[in-house]
């Protein structure tokens, strides 16, 4: 048995690490700003944008990276992207206005999801792309075009349920969407509707790690193109949806070695690692190990923008040629809807230690200023490791390894942080701050709330002046991608 | 010697002897246990058929399909199994990762099911999990079905407890081996195995090798997969080794290279664990000793897998006239022409018009008057020589003019003089306006 800390250290890009470097700053962020306060960081995600752009340039695509706004309700990553090469993904009239309000421009938003009137209203009346669902809500747009005289949308149909010939490959039940084989039916009100609607494409969104997958319903979707294209209409976009992923560990062996000891764990076979024993989807029956591993595949050597590269380089199964080779052949471009691996290192959670209470065995219970909604990593089932910045900036005697639980704010059993036993390299102390990084996309707002009227975090939008200097920051509402301070130096009648 | 049936061919393998020239033990005489000479190349042929025979006449009464969860062996003798006794067969996956095994599945008739891969968006909540759901459809009341179920059932061992070890007993003047080192992957062969040669000698050492978590090696499982094989009993194994990928074709290589055994990658990792753990006790040993591995199955399966890994293994000589060979002054040199120059040459000098893409994409839209010859196909004419007179000219089409100008370069070198390269592709040509048919 290994008794070693199980660590799970976080993989942090030079910004990321540059900021948790700067804990004094942190900290009176989080003294001024209060408990829990999310931080984010601007610049990375145009990084990340370019970095999808330049797989997009390897394989001669034109096209879109749309960034799925819902993986983060902040301002700031939104408008950072505005003077970015990279559009925007909005799924509620909320998204739409904000998106519009940051500056973008129709030609780069598209509207995804389930959608009620009058987001359909503003996405027609704005003129942005429409990732149409499913015929019923075509026949809406369509009804509203013509009933407000608004000018024709642009649409994209979502396709799922994909077949292939051979072996059989399986996916998930998908509530979105219209299956390929209603795609006739799908394209005949589409003849009806030539004068409300210009379809431009189609496209699919799966939820699945499996490149595999997407490649079937790429596939899919090039032959659905030429559906379209034989009744007459001219489809230019294949929109391959998200789900590209991100890497949160900097090391494959503590993950590695991490699910190795769970494993053992839920067989008995060492003490548990996990607050009454939850064995994350794996449980022991009759001494075989039963469930599958219900935790998000937190070591991913291929994630992000090489993902898609990976994808666009993988030959198709039955037309042999890559996927990628084949929408440049078709003259199609490539519409992506990443939100999770645009939003990779893009921001922090902070929340400060209240509490540190011992226990006589096992690991001691650390009480947070946030609950778990503030941090929703546990909701996707990715176990990273906080960062520990210490109040008084650093060491009083040498540090030791401390295994510990993360506990809520909230007057509930059930509001842990994590059920998995934490290894922080040293015991905290009440006033210290943990650092949740890489939270930007899904973990970090998108399960907030106000439960028992404890505060919501703020966030705040940081750089650092000149790349190098002092770190300065401003609230998230008030981040623009301009550096002015006032209006330009009149020097007045002297002309 | 003379069969009535195939399957009466399965078992009573040969045990190879291991030139110790190529393994390097002094005192420890290291011998394969060929179970890739199996009719149906594997040494699942032996659980798959004592797992099947007895529910077969039944299956067919009631016209079941039999079903298991097999990512490559077990399968194949079981489509094979199937096959002969007019059933139809099912392989249900998350594994199958070498291609060349699931198209002799889909050759030998079977039907490939490949679950889905993990959730991007996680739900833990989700009872959802495929092979539970899997699980539940079979269990239906009315599920036409005959569930091998490898992982769980008891005459999976059996054959081997019946067949492979005894086998090896003879094989050695009735004697166990002092070592008996297996790959685990239904855990079947090595629990079986090590029941018999325990059973005859109490004493023999049973080394379990599993796969390291990096990277896969067909047919075996890594140190946390082996838990959820119900046959998988720890205390089975005095030890379990980890083996790597690079492990499993470096010992491949020398079974095949050097020992005239064309064992693939599951047999390599057993030799390799093998030597690596009988090394470090060869110097210490007194008297002889004998140890015995498993060579699983063939090499053939797994080109891809080794091209994938070392490319190096299966490199070819250098083509003649190919465009990789051309330099970048070459490829610049190419004539190109701009898209209204081209229409106006298309129209005086009518050159022959090659577009380079793909049949799918030419048949959705391409210039009139094209000839569509796909890049790979081209690529292979040219290596015979040019594939058209040096009087016509030629203008050479690609989605962005990359590609056409390195054949434009390419048919250049090889002395034609006036071939052109479309500047900027279909793509500018679109873009320009000209036209675009589909027909």
């Amino acid at each position: 048995m290994d008794t070693a800390p199980l660590y799970l250290e976080p993989r942090l890009a030079p910004r990321l690490a540059a900021l948790l470097g700067a804990a004094p700053f942190l900290h009176a962020l989080v003294d001024a700003l209060g408990s829990p306060l999310n931080v984010l960081v601007p610049e990375q995600i145009a990084e990340n944008a370019a970095g999808f752009r330049s797989v997009y340039r390897r394989h001669h695509l034109g096209g879109q990276v749309y960034f799925a706004h819902k993986a983060n309700r902040s301002r700031s990553l939104v408008r950072r992207l505005t003077t970015a090469d990279a559009a925007v993904d909005v799924a509620s009239l909320g998204e739409l206005q904000r998106a519009l309000g940051a500056g973008f421009t129709a030609d780069r938003i598209m509207a995804t999801g389930p959608k009620d009137p009058a987001f359909l209203w503003l996405a027609a009346r704005s003129g942005i792309t429409v990732n149409a669902d499913g015929p019923g809500e075509l026949e809406a747009l369509a009804a509203l075009v013509r009933r407000y005289a608004l000018p024709r949308p642009r649409v994209l149909l979502r396709l799922r349920e994909f077949e292939t010939s051979g072996p059989r490959t399986l996916s998930r039940r998908s509530r979105f969407g219209t299956s390929v084989k209603a795609l006739g039916p799908l394209l005949d009100l589409l003849e009806r509707h030539r004068d409300s609607l210009d379809p431009v494409g189609v496209g699919y969104h799966l939820d699945t790690t499996s490149p595999d997958e997407k490649a079937i319903a790429l596939e899919g979707c090039l032959r659905a193109m030429d559906d379209l294209r034989s009744r007459g209409f001219q489809p230019r976009a294949l929109d391959v949806g998200g789900g590209f992923g991100v890497g949160y560990l900097a090391h494959a062996a503590q993950w590695d070695r991490y699910t190795s000891e769970l494993t053992a764990a839920v067989m008995g076979r060492r003490p548990p690692l996990t607050w009454g024993g939850h064995g994350y989807g794996l449980h022991a029956e009759g001494g075989t190990l039963r469930g599958a591993l219900s935790l998000y595949p937190a070591h991913r050597p291929v994630a992000g923008a090489a993902y898609l590269d990976a994808l666009l380089s993988q030959p198709a199964r039955t037309l042999g040629r890559p996927l990628g080779t084949l929408l440049l052949e078709s003259l199609y471009d490539l519409y992506t809807e990443p939100g999770r691996a645009l939003a990779d290192q893009c921001g922090l959670t902070l929340a400060r230690v209240l509490e540190v209470r011992h226990q006589d065995a096992g690991p001691a219970l650390v009480r947070l200023g946030m609950n778990a909604n503030d941090v929703t990593l546990e909701d996707h089932g990715i176990l990273v490791d906080p960062v520990l910045l210490p109040r008084n900036g650093g060491s009083t005697g040498p540090p030791e390894p401390a295994a510990v639980h993360l506990m809520g704010n909230l007057c509930l059993e059930a509001d842990l942080i994590t059920r998995r036993t934490v290894f922080l390299p040293r015991r905290p102390q009440p006033g210290d701050v943990l650092a949740f990084a890489n939270t930007a996309g899904y973990c970090m707002d998108f399960g907030a709330t106000r439960a028992q009227q404890q505060p919501v975090a703020r966030a705040v939008a940081v750089h650092r002046e000149g790349g190098e200097g002092t770190w300065r920051w401003c609230l998230d509402e008030e981040y623009w991608p301009v550096q002015e301070y006032g209006p330009i130096n009149d020097p007045g009648g002297q002309s | 010697m003379r069969y009535d049936s195939i399957t009466e061919a399965i078992g009573n393998t040969p045990l190879v002897r291991i030139d110790p020239a190529v393994h390097g033990l002094s005192r420890i005489d290291l011998y394969a246990k060929l179970e890739m000479l199996n009719p149906f190349g594997s040494v699942k042929d032996r659980a798959a058929w004592n797992m099947a025979r007895a529910g077969l006449p039944g299956a067919r009464e009631r016209r079941e399909t039999i079903v298991e969860l097999s990512s490559g062996n077990t399968a194949k003798a079981l489509a094979v199994i199937a096959g002969m006794h007019g059933l139809p067969f099912k392989s249900v996956t998350n594994r199958m990762r070498i291609p060349e095994v699931k198209d002799l599945l889909l050759l030998l008739g079977a039907e490939i099911e490949e679950l889905p891969g993990r959730s991007e968006c996680l739900d833990p909540m989700d009872t959802e999990d495929p092979l539970t759901l899997f699980h539940q459809r079979l269990n239906q009341s009315g599920s036409a079905h005959l569930h091998t179920d490898q992982y769980f059932n008891d005459l999976n061992t059996e054959a081997h407890e019946r067949g492979t070890g005894p086998e090896i007993v003879a094989d050695l003047d009735g004697r166990a081996p002092d070592w008996f080192l297996a790959c685990v992957g239904t855990a079947g062969s090595s629990t079986g195995v090590a029941r018999a040669l325990r059973a005859h000698d109490p004493a023999v050492r049973v080394i379990g090798l599993v796969g390291e978590k990096s990277d896969f090696i067909p047919g075996i499982r890594n140190i946390d997969e082996v838990h959820e094989v119900g046959l998988f009993d720890p205390a089975t194994y005095d030890e379990i080794e980890p083996v790597s990928a690079d492990d499993a074709i470096d010992g491949m290589l020398t079974l095949v290279r050097r020992c005239g055994i064309l064992a693939g990658p599951t047999g390599g990792a057993a030799y390799r664990g093998a030597v690596r753990h009988l090394t470090a006790l060869d110097a210490g040993l007194t008297e002889r000793k004998t140890a015995v591995f498993i060579v699983c199955d063939r090499v053939e399966s797994y080109l891809g897998y080794v091209k994938q890994r070392r490319p190096e293994l299966l490199g070819r000589p250098r083509v003649r006239n190919s465009v990789t060979a051309l330099s970048d002054t070459e490829v610049r040199a190419a004539r190109v022409i701009e898209v209204a120059d081209a229409q106006k040459w298309l129209a005086s000098e009518r050159p022959l018009l090659i577009d380079l893409r793909s049949s799918f994409a030419y048949a959705a839209l391409h210039i009139d008057g094209s000839v569509n010859i796909v890049d790979e196909l081209f690529d292979e004419l040219l290596r015979g020589g040019l594939p058209f007179g040096k009087r016509q000219p030629v203008l050479l089409a690609c989605p962005v003019g990359e590609q056409s100008a390195r054949y434009a370069a390419l048919l250049t070198r090889m002395g034609h003089p006036d071939v052109r390269s479309l500047a900027g592709g279909i793509i500018a040509w679109r873009d320009a306006g000209a036209p675009l048919v589909r027909d």
